[in-house]
């Protein structure tokens, strides 16, 4: 791999290695820059992917090699639900290792609908919320989705349905095997009406691009894949990347400043290495993709005398409309075994309830999830349904009796931007590097709850009409933190109520882009790694003009 | 028979009331060899068996695990050495909770004390006697830790000590074989499923 001194300007330094991070470090790269990607997060597997771990007590006690998340006690987070609360112990964490989330995440890939960028003009303002249009639309972003689906590898059906975003070219792989999660939900739709659309997943389910299509291991979600069939950034766009010979990616890097001079410029970065040294890398530009958190984490903790805020938060909107990401689940059990332990998380959604409907009398919508991943020890720790016995002869007579034979229901539901959700620095936490925790402040609207509750209920009927022998749900939760954080660095027209425009230049920096799930404006049905994909595809494209012509540090 | 062997199979059989006879008779060889190494390392005086506990705090610990997932006509923890699970994991994984077994094990030498005076140790006391003396504890940090561990050590890897001939894994039907096709159960291969 190419490795550049620090001390010479490369032309980019990427923040992050993940959904967006691989996926600019590789168009960049290609297009005949220099880039370093800097990543928080260890190798993990990377180029040697037969050795993630697939023994679940190793996985839940990971090793330095053996990370994929971050880790709460070095990288601590604090949480409250309002700005009048002292914030507690946080449980928020991310994926954190080359190639981000993208490495162990269940590979949901559903594309926002048209629909779902201008809904603020359709469903009409809701007051109190940040619900705004998108500055683009749909068919703009569409043939980056093609882009994206087809150079991860995605496999899925392609449907004609008012509830699925309409595709103008097929996925590149068919579905995944339909588990019996996935055919119950089948039955329980079809009683009651409702359509179910299989995948779309990041994951192959046959050999696509030089890799492997799945084995159904079942040690899925959560773990890194053994086969490189799961198409994260490592497998995919990183190799590519390193191959040009004009990029490398230094990963135990934790940036914890973007500098700029005295015209407010970016001139690099300075990040802690493994040994907790201070580095610097100069750079001519640079890309911050280091998630719908720690993105704007980060643009906080860059102060200067020119942006005593914050980096590129003239508008005060860094960290705002923060959507950390809402599900809910209904668990049923059913006469015959599943297995549902082999095979993916997912791979079945009931998309019915995508939009949202002014008859439910709220707004919300979300798609319902057919799964029933359960890992030996998680079974047995907290698999089995709420009131059984935790331990002795009935607790061991309950593990047999549930073992296989049940399914879940999760949902995955809107979130309303709200202005009071956020992300900022905590006054008195600090991490492992002495730097300010991230706080977070979030409590949801109304209407997301009622949401959740709406579809707690819907999971509960499809169970019921699938033929469960028993059916439950837990209260609704709204959430502390999540992999979907959404929202904080928005994406718009006006420098005074967003900060990156459509192009993903943060308004206050020519030569800042900000390139991740923070600049998603609503966020979508809570499924956003193909929207940050193709985002990210149309960015780089966008980028590489402004480099070729040289306007990229021209003020607009 | 040795004398040891036969003090083998007294420890055996006296830690093992309850177990369904026909289980018992069918799995004597099995159980003789997946059950003896608390026994068998006091006996031999091997040090290498249990790194972090005595053997009495082994035997102590080995009896919670058994009340927790009982041997009953399928093994329980016993049988799949979750107890050698938890000695391994106090050395590596879960090092930061050594003091919390040590001071546990106080706990629960004063509630088995608080119970039938005059107890010398929880793992002497008669199974009935040590469900009650764990369902007085079973909200306490200490309980729960070890219902976590011995969770753990019962469907973890037989690799880490516990798990023993996949008993665990064998008890809820869990097939590691790592690659799997489909159909995978009983509704995914009903012909309306197939496509």
């Amino acid at each position: 791999m190419m490795q550049f001194t620090p001390s010479s300007e490369v032309d980019f330094v990427v923040i992050g290695s993940g959904a967006a991070g691989g996926i600019m470090a590789k168009q960049l790269s290609l297009a005949g820059y220099s880039v370093v990607v800097l990543e928080q997060g260890g190798w993990g597997k990377y180029g040697h992917e037969q050795d993630w771990t697939k023994d679940e007590w190793v996985n839940d006690h990971p090793g330095p090699d053996d990370e994929l998340m971050s880790d709460p006690e070095r990288q601590p987070n604090t949480f409250r639900r309002t700005a009048n609360d002292k914030a507690g112990p946080g449980t928020h964490s991310y994926g954190c290792v080359v190639g981000g989330g993208t490495v162990s995440y269940g590979g949901s890939s559903w594309r926002h609908l048209p629909w779902e960028f201008n809904e603020a003009s359709t469903v009409g303002p809701i007051a109190g919320t940040g619900l705004v249009d998108w500055p683009i639309s749909y068919a703009e972003l569409e043939p980056y989705y093609v882009q994206a689906e087809w150079e991860m590898g995605i496999s899925g059906e392609r449907v004609s349905s008012p509830f699925v975003a309409p595709m103008s070219k097929d996925y590149p792989v068919p579905p995944v095997a339909l588990k019996a999660s996935g055919a119950l939900m089948m039955t329980g739709a079809s009683k009651l009406g409702l359509h179910v659309v299989r995948g779309p997943l990041a994951v192959i389910s046959k050999d696509y691009m030089g890799r492997s299509g799945c084995v159904n291991c079942g040690m899925c979600s959560g773990f890194g894949c053994h086969v490189r069939a799961r198409s994260s950034s490592a497998v995919t766009v990183l190799p590519i990347a390193v191959k040009t010979g004009r990029c490398e990616i230094r990963a135990r890097s934790y940036v914890h400043e973007i500098t700029v001079n005295s015209s407010g410029r970016v001139t690099g970065v300075v990040y802690f290495d493994a040994n907790k040294r201070p580095v610097r890398q100069l750079a001519k530009a640079v890309v911050l993709s280091a998630n719908g958190t720690e993105s704007s984490r980060l643009l906080l903790l860059s102060k200067s005398a020119q942006f005593p805020n914050g980096l590129a938060n003239s508008s005060g909107v860094v960290g705002r409309y923060l959507m950390l990401g809402n599900t809910v689940s209904a668990s049923g059990l059913f006469e015959h075994p599943l297995n549902d332990y082999k095979g993916l998380v997912t791979g079945a959604a009931i998309v019915d309830y995508v939009p949202t409907d002014p008859k439910r009398g709220f707004y919300g919508g979300g798609r319902m999830t057919a799964r029933g991943f359960d890992t030996p020890i998680n079974f047995g720790l907290r698999g089995l349904q709420p009131g059984a016995p935790r331990w002795g002869a009935a607790y061991k007579k309950a593990l047999v009796a549930e073992a296989n034979h049940k399914m879940t229901i999760t949902s995955f539901v809107t979130q309303l931007p709200l202005d009071t959700n956020r992300v900022d620095l905590d006054p008195d936490v600090k991490d492992a590097w002495g730097l300010p925790a991230m706080r977070i402040t979030s409590q949801s609207h109304p209407d997301d709850i009622k949401s959740m509750e709406f579809f707690r209920q819907k999971g509960l009927d499809v169970l019921t009409a699938a033929g469960a022998t028993k059916v439950w749900a837990g209260a609704v939760n709204d959430s502390r933190g999540s992999a979907h954080n959404r929202g904080t660095c928005r994406m718009g027209n006006d420098p005074r109520t967003s900060v990156v425009d459509k192009f993903h230049r943060a308004h206050d920096v020519p030569n800042l882009y900000i390139v991740d799930g923070s600049n998603l404006v609503t966020g979508g049905r809570n499924h956003p790694t193909m929207t940050i994909q193709a985002l990210a595809f149309r960015a780089a494209e966008h980028l590489i003009k402004s480099a070729k012509a040289g306007t990229l540090n021209r003020s607009r | 028979m040795s004398a040891r062997t036969t003090s083998r199979r007294a420890f055996l059989v006296e830690s093992m009331a309850g177990v369904g006879a026909a289980w018992f008779a069918a799995h004597y060889a099995g159980i003789l060899e997946a059950g003896e190494f608390v026994a068998h390392a006091a006996q031999t005086g091997q040090p290498a068996v249990f790194q972090f506990f005595t053997r009495e705090q082994a035997l102590e610990i080995e009896a919670m695990t058994s009340q927790i997932i009982p041997t009953d006509d399928t093994p329980g923890a016993r049988e799949a050495h979750v107890v050698q699970f938890i000695d391994r994991a106090l050395t590596t994984f879960e090092k930061n909770q050594q003091t919390a077994y040590v001071q546990g094990l106080t706990e629960l030498q004063a509630q088995s004390q608080k119970l039938v005076p005059g107890a010398v140790r929880f793992s002497a006391l008669t199974s009935d006697q040590q469900i009650q003396v764990l369902t007085a504890m079973e909200r306490t940090p200490f309980f729960n830790l070890v219902r976590t561990h011995t969770i753990s050590g019962f469907f973890a890897h037989p690799s880490h000590g516990g798990n023993a001939n996949k008993v665990g894994w064998k008890l809820v039907s869990y097939d590691d074989s790592l690659h799997h096709t489909p159909p995978f159960g009983y509704y995914d291969a009903q012909p309306t499923a197939r496509r």
